[in-house]
């Protein structure tokens, strides 16, 4: 069996029945129904399928979610307490239901507009459902039937946005397994520019839900997009995610993927260079521990000449945790001078945790400049004995060289306030010490 | 300061040390020579803490407290130096962020109050002078690309922050040209204090011509075999390290 079809919770009678936004809107039903078709066919990927030969759903198609939230109690300074970034638009979902009260986007500035997903369907058309395919063995359709909340980000030609957009998702853990379906949809136009950063995040340690994300992203010619996830949610949660975008010609994509949190993590981020001179950075860090489970399945298509990709992904491990790494780059045929590289490094700080790493490449073109590779280590003991013999006890020695492994993807962030933010947010995930 | 009895120690069952006898005294610089093989980086490393040696005899009395008992971290807030014969590279830790972690170990252990980022820049600064460091390497990731006298004078810009009772120079002039050789050893002697000690282990008496010692030691297979002043060491020099297989046993001073 390829698939899970035994799945616990009614997702599909869940779709049927509930009331979903957007629901006078045509091309949208008609993409639920595509969507609920799909999934009763298809259901979850069960570990058969190659994207998913080390990341079960089993435990997830067993859980009893529901789909309604009770009304939570969330007040203003709480929630800033629990943004990243002080200074920045912000658009705050809670427990899948987005928060006027406590979202800061009135007075935009002119050419941006950050709208709640579920009042902005309408003007999605062109960029939703554009990015993903419903057929894909995955998560697509279960997310496109079932969707509710998000964020619909618009920037306008020849804007630069002045501020961050934060994007805050807040599992308060007060609706006992709770699921939630977001879509973001973010298009940006010719010549603009925005930093966008999703941050997901659970109030309570121990909370059972299911994050179900897909954001999807249409870059036009020279548009640029820093574009930044943390995720940082309860250590019972689920969290499964896809990050999809197209990009034409000149436009740069960051991206930098963080992944702290969650029993089970898993990302799908992909990348299309459909322009000449396009480039995707594809960085990331994960840090697990205990019994986490975290994959990142990126994956970029080089599909005219000249376009360029950088991709660095480190993972720190420890504890009985297992983290995947699945990195493709494809360079189309006559894709010529791609430039392309690529590496996952890990560090192992436990005999009990496991990596399964995969770097690849297909290259159809013949002139090319292509490199990739993985290592996994431990702490290097020279190293270690230096600290020492300087007067730092063990603990923090190791704490220190754990974060000097993990600093080389931070130290790629250019915006100061957030490479300084999420890097007191890693701090605290570090062994005690420093 | 430092006294070693009969030390023995052994690395993977070989024995290296074979009974050391030295004592150390507040404000005295020690060479100890010897040829390749002699035991004289096991010597630092035992003193040091590093793991994988085995004492299978003797003891060391540092201040009056078993010095072998300690674990390294232990050893350094006391005021024990080891300077690498190889510094290592820490990429992701910069300069500045070692030395003061480094310095509030101490602090800490001694009962002092952390340095304010503010003072310790003050410090710091002073200090690099002795080295003739500019500031650009306090922001450099730890001895990261740094050339062979670099990483050498860095770790006499740590030693100089910690201000340690004692200092262990572990070949510290190997890999240096001579101007390097001449930056290092103003700095080691800026250093000298009456209550300092300085124990440096070196294959080559050049490094004596600039840092000059109270005491000078031959060490070979594992035993000191003579002891003397710094003439000894130009002794050596002359006559280099073959005639100590012919030494009677125990000719020490």
């Amino acid at each position: 069996m390829k698939q899970l079809t035994d799945i616990t919770t009614p997702f599909d009678d869940i779709a049927a029945s509930k009331t979903l936004p957007g629901q006078d809107i045509d091309w949208l039903q008609q993409l639920r129904e595509q969507a609920r078709a799909q999934f009763q066919r298809q259901g979850l990927p069960s570990k058969k399928v190659e994207d998913w030969k080390y990341t079960s759903l089993w435990a997830l198609s067993q859980e009893v979610f529901t789909h309604e939230a009770g009304a939570s109690q969330l007040d203003e300074m709480r929630c800033s307490q629990t943004a990243l970034l002080e200074t920045a638009y912000r658009l705050v979902i809670v427990d899948g239901q987005f928060s006027a009260e406590l979202s800061h986007i009135d007075g935009l500035e002119t050419g941006l507009t950050v709208q709640p997903l579920s009042q902005a369907f309408s003007k999605t058309k062109s960029v939703l459902g554009q990015q993903v395919t419903l057929e894909k063995a995955g998560l697509n359709a279960l997310n496109t039937m079932l969707m509710t909340e998000g964020a619909y980000i618009q920037v306008t030609a020849n804007t630069k946005v002045s501020k961050p957009v934060e994007l805050l998702v807040i599992n308060t853990g007060e609706t006992d397994k709770l699921a939630t379906h977001l879509r973001h949809v973010i298009d940006i136009a010719e010549n603009a520019e925005l930093t966008l950063v999703e941050h997901y995040v659970s109030l309570a340690d121990d909370s059972v839900g299911l994050t179900d994300v897909i954001s999807e992203v249409n870059l036009a010619e020279n548009a640029r997009l820093n574009h930044f996830k943390l995720q940082h949610e309860s250590l019972s949660h689920y969290h499964v995610a896809t990050l999809a975008g197209k990009q034409a010609s000149s436009s740069i994509w960051h991206t930098n993927n963080i992944s702290l949190g969650a029993k089970l993590a898993r990302n799908d981020i992909h990348s299309q260079l459909l322009g000449e001179q396009a480039h995707v950075t594809m960085d990331g860090l994960y840090l697990v521990a205990g019994k986490q489970h975290v994959d990142n399945h990126t994956r970029i298509d080089h599909a005219v000449p000249n376009t360029t990709s950088e991709e660095i992904y480190k993972g720190v491990l420890d504890g009985d945790s297992h983290a995947v790494f699945n990195g493709k780059v494809i360079v189309h045929k006559d894709a010529q001078k791609t430039d392309a590289n690529q590496s996952n490094r890990n560090l192992l700080l436990s005999r009990t945790c496991e990596i399964d790493t995969k770097p690849e490449m297909e290259i159809y073109a013949d002139d090319v400049k292509c490199g990739h590779g993985s290592t996994v280590g431990q702490l290097d003991e020279q190293q270690l004995f230096f600290l020492r013999a300087r007067g730092m006890n063990e603990t923090s020695a190791r704490s220190l060289l754990t974060y000097a492994f993990a600093v080389e993807v931070l130290q790629r962030i250019s915006d100061m306030p957030i490479r300084q933010a999420l890097s007191n947010v890693i701090e605290t995930r570090l062994p005690r010490g420093v | 300061m430092l006294t070693i009895k009969n030390l023995h120690a052994s690395v993977d069952g070989k024995e290296i040390l074979r009974g050391i006898d030295l004592t150390v005294n507040p404000g005295e610089i020690h060479a100890i020579m010897g040829p390749n093989g002699a035991g004289k980086s096991t010597l630092s490393n035992v003193l040091a803490g590093r793991e994988g040696y085995e004492i299978t005899q003797g003891e060391v009395i540092y201040k009056g407290e078993n010095l072998l008992e300690l674990e390294p971290e232990e050893r350094a807030q006391r005021g024990v130096f080891l300077a690498f014969q190889y510094p290592v590279e820490i990429p992701g830790v910069s300069n500045v962020y070692l030395l003061k972690a480094a310095l509030n170990a101490v602090r800490k252990y001694q009962g002092l109050e952390e340095v304010d980022a503010m003072d310790f820049l003050t410090l710091v600064r002073e200090k690099m002078k002795l080295v003739k460091m500019n500031e650009e390497f306090l922001h450099r990731n730890v001895n990261e690309g740094f050339s062979g006298g670099e990483k050498k004078r860095n770790e006499i810009l740590q030693m100089a922050v910690l201000e340690p009772a004692l200092a262990i120079l572990d070949e510290t002039d190997s890999g240096l040209d001579i101007d390097a050789l001449r930056t290092v050893s103003e700095g080691v002697n800026a250093l000298r204090a009456e209550d300092r000690s300085i124990v440096m282990i070196t294959h080559y008496q050049r490094l004596l011509d600039h840092i000059v010692p109270d005491f000078v030691h031959v060490l070979s297979e594992g035993r000191i075999v003579k002891s003397g002043d710094k003439e000894l060491a130009k002794e050596l020099e002359k006559s280099g390290y073959s005639w100590i297989h012919d030494a009677p046993e125990g000719e020490t001073a």
